[in-house]
């Protein structure tokens, strides 16, 4: 569980006329993770493909861009299909579907282009309304040029003034002055000029007959009849993607497979009659891998597995070890908040099973709320029938087991929508004169009340209401705790890591110091606290020791830089108790502006419960909705990223990725989600 | 005057009141000027490299101590310690 699962590394060495029988057992396994031959060596060569490779390739490109016609996503299966249903209807997919699909979204890009390109025409003819002029009087000249557009000023006087037999149309609208200036050729030139210093811009004038008015109305309607046939297109298209989507989806996973087998040989080591594979099995199954490739192969091959000491200097050479993480279900979501900051290296230890222990713990205490809690949960529960991908479920998962430890810290900090004291209080369930026995004993740790049971708990501390004074001081005290413990964790791990890379003295003069320090320290301010002098002065002489090995460490005297680190490492864990101040101390300002300013201010200044009107409770309950939801918003992001924070700052640093990341195991082969297996 | 001022409770806790706030808020300030750069950086690199969030996001929350301890002093002030208990 907290180590990745031990691997082996085997050669596959076979004659080539097993080849084809050897890969598709691999692929059907899903054990071997491939090492890709780079053709270092002189006696072998790269293979090559087998098969239909290059058919099989084509074949995908083509269906892929059918299917991005017809928008089809990766998406959870509804239907399954076995491979001969696929492999019958693969040519109809691609032939007759895919060309009437491929049709029928052409038309509908080119009626998109044609109504873009009336609509510009309509658009550019509007202005030209105004002037007396029918459409195909604009062009058609091969003596006269022809100026159509927008001027600041009027033109006529200008015009005439440089080309004396030009003729000018003007018209007005409210925008703008339409000119149309009919020239002799010739003066072109002296026309354009004027035309420019009165601001002229130009309005290209589409070559259709007839008046403005009805040009517009003709292609007004081309445009309907066009969209008019998008419709049905788009339509089509649709009951197609229904009809063939999971279709689509088997037969790209269908050819990803073939794909991915034919090429298979591209990894492989080659020589004229036989070919060599490399690769790492996981140790438990390498048994079953051996007997079913010499099955499969007749006795034609040899499956070699390498000892420790030759898998080693491979490693050593370069090699990666893959890493398989292996967790039970119950863990497993939170493999994503693992593999979100690296995959574990092969001789790494696997955080998961510690983020599951510690995460949601922390998430419970910063949130510390049964009614939140409740809430979370409901919410998810819907969220997780919606977002069926495997990512989300994660997530939803991981948040969901929070939300448990939510409610329990709910109860021990007595909250249902803020502290359970302010709901006694309103709902007259508080006994005041405990309360000042409680206050007088110096033992006050609020005002909770679990109804006829009374205060619970050694001394009477539960429900420990977060916002009295001994509560917030008890729980400053609990954080660090939790911190020294959650560090320490760390440390230790971070040591043994560092065994199995066989670095003695990181171990011992790099990570065992911060281990006795953080712990050390954390017991010489308890000291100082209780002002037991004794463990003040055990606690002042191990960090002195611990100072001195972080000195005699690898990074000699450096390696005192990191001790403030590690003191704020351990302030850091305040924030468990810090955010949940802030969220419980919104959730009581909520309540506490309901049920003692508005309720009260709207009944007329009321003041017991009984008293307030019905609108004063509405209006009451509405702003209390409204805080709460924002409160229950903020509250579940921050319980979240936090924690988050104290594993990989606080707790990765002891022990996780020193040694750079790890490469996930991903053996040769193919998860079916669309094809029956 | 001053010195009866002092001596009264009432504006001493005031001046705490005071303190624990300025402790935390400027301690917020340092937090947000500290992450803003490595903020937008951080942006930068996930969107060129989408695998980077986790180590980004590492990155991003280390100067977000520096609020806790602004807060720690807050806390101390308010809840711990009491002068004129």
């Amino acid at each position: 569980m907290l180590r990745p699962v031990k691997m082996s590394r085997v050669v596959v060495a076979g004659s080539k006329d097993v080849l084809p029988p050897v890969i598709e057992k691999l692929h059907e396994l899903r054990l071997l993770h491939i090492v890709n031959y780079n053709g270092s060596q002189p006696e072998f060569e790269l293979g090559k493909p087998i098969g239909k490779a290059r058919e099989y390739s084509e074949d995908l490109i083509k269906l892929r861009s059918v299917a991005r016609y017809l928008d089809i996503k990766n998406k959870a299966p509804d239907v399954t299909y076995p491979d001969s249903q696929v492999i019958s209807q693969l040519d109809t997919l691609l032939n007759s579907v895919g060309d009437d699909v491929t049709s029928t979204f052409e038309r509908i890009v080119q009626i998109d282009a044609d109504v873009k390109v009336k609509q510009d025409q309509i658009n550019a003819m509007r202005p030209l309304a105004i002037l007396p002029l029918d459409l195909d009087d604009y062009y058609g000249y091969e003596s006269l040029s022809v100026f159509v557009g927008t001027v600041a000023s009027a033109v006529d006087a200008d015009v005439a003034r440089v080309s004396p037999n030009s003729k000018v149309f003007s018209g007005s609208s409210k925008n703008a002055t339409l000119t149309a200036v009919f020239a002799p050729a010739a003066q072109a030139g002296e026309v354009a000029a004027v035309l420019a210093e009165h601001g002229y811009s130009e309005i290209s004038v589409p070559k259709l007959e007839g008046s403005v008015d009805s040009a517009i109305a003709t292609l007004e309607g081309q445009i309907k009849s066009l969209e008019g046939e998008k419709g049905p297109a788009v339509k089509k298209l649709q009951d197609m993607k229904k009809q063939y989507e999971d279709m689509f989806l088997a037969a790209d996973e269908y050819l990803s497979i073939q794909t991915q087998k034919a090429e298979a040989p591209l990894r492989f080591a080659e020589t004229a009659n036989a070919f060599v594979v490399d690769g790492w099995v996981p140790t438990t199954d390498l048994a079953k891998l051996k007997s079913e490739i010499e099955s499969a192969a007749g006795g034609h091959i040899e499956v070699q597995v390498l000892d420790d000491n030759e898998a080693e200097n491979l490693v050593e050479g370069g090699e990666d070890v893959p890493t398989k993480i292996n967790n039970p279900a119950i863990v497993r979501p939170y493999e994503l908040i693992t593999r979100l900051f690296a995959i574990p290296e092969y001789k790494e230890f696997d955080p998961s099973l510690l983020i599951f222990v510690f995460f949601p713990i922390f998430f419970g205490m910063i949130l510390g709320d049964i009614g939140y809690g409740l809430m979370t949960m409901l919410v998810l529960v819907g969220l997780k029938k919606k977002f069926r991908t495997p990512g989300w479920q994660q997530l939803i998962n991981i948040v969901m087991i929070a939300s448990v430890w939510a409610i329990i810290f709910g109860a021990l900090f007595g909250e249902i929508f803020g502290p359970l004291g302010l709901w006694g209080k309103v709902i007259g369930q508080l006994p005041e004169h405990e309360i000042e026995a409680l206050k007088a004993a110096g033992l006050y740790f609020g005002e909770g009340v679990y109804g006829p049971l009374g205060r619970l708990g050694p001394m009477g501390m539960l429900p420990m209401d977060r916002l009295a004074t001994n509560a917030v001081l008890m729980l400053i005290g609990i954080s660090i705790f939790i911190g020294v413990l959650h560090c320490s964790v760390g440390s230790i791990l971070g040591i043994k890591t560092e065994l199995n890379y066989g670095e003695k003295k990181h171990a011992y003069f790099e990570r065992l110091p911060v281990l006795l320090f953080q712990v050390f320290f954390s017991l010489l301010l308890l000291g100082l606290i209780l002002g037991n002098m004794v463990l003040v002065g055990a606690g002042g002489l191990v960090i002195v020791v611990s100072l001195v090995m972080m000195v005699m460490g690898p990074e000699g005297p450096m390696g005192l830089a990191h001790v403030p680190f590690y003191v704020s490492n351990l302030i850091s864990y305040l924030r468990l108790l810090a955010i949940g101040l802030a969220s419980v101390g919104l959730a009581f300002a909520a309540n506490q502006l309901a049920f003692y300013v508005i309720m009260p201010m709207l009944s007329g200044g009321a003041t017991e419960s009984s008293e307030f009107t019905i609108p004063a409770i509405i209006v009451g309950i509405l702003v209390l909705t409204v805080v709460h939801f924002i409160n229950m918003l903020l509250g579940i992001l921050s319980p979240f990223m936090h924690p988050l924070r104290l594993h990989y700052v606080e707790m990765f640093t002891k022990f996780y990725s020193a040694h750079g990341g790890g490469v996930e195991y991903s053996p040769f082969g193919h998860v079916r989600r669309y094809l029956k297996a | 005057m001053v010195v009866g001022a002092i001596n009264d409770g009432g504006i001493l806790y005031g001046l705490l009141a005071v303190g624990a706030g300025l402790a935390t808020g400027l301690a917020g300030i340092g937090a947000g000027v500290g992450e803003q750069g490595i903020g937008a950086a951080v942006v930068g690199v996930v969107a060129e490299e989408p695998g980077f969030l986790g180590k980004g996001l590492f990155l991003m929350l280390l100067p977000e101590t520096l609020i806790i301890f602004g807060l720690a002093v807050s806390l101390i002030l308010m809840f711990a310690w009491t002068p004129f208990a």
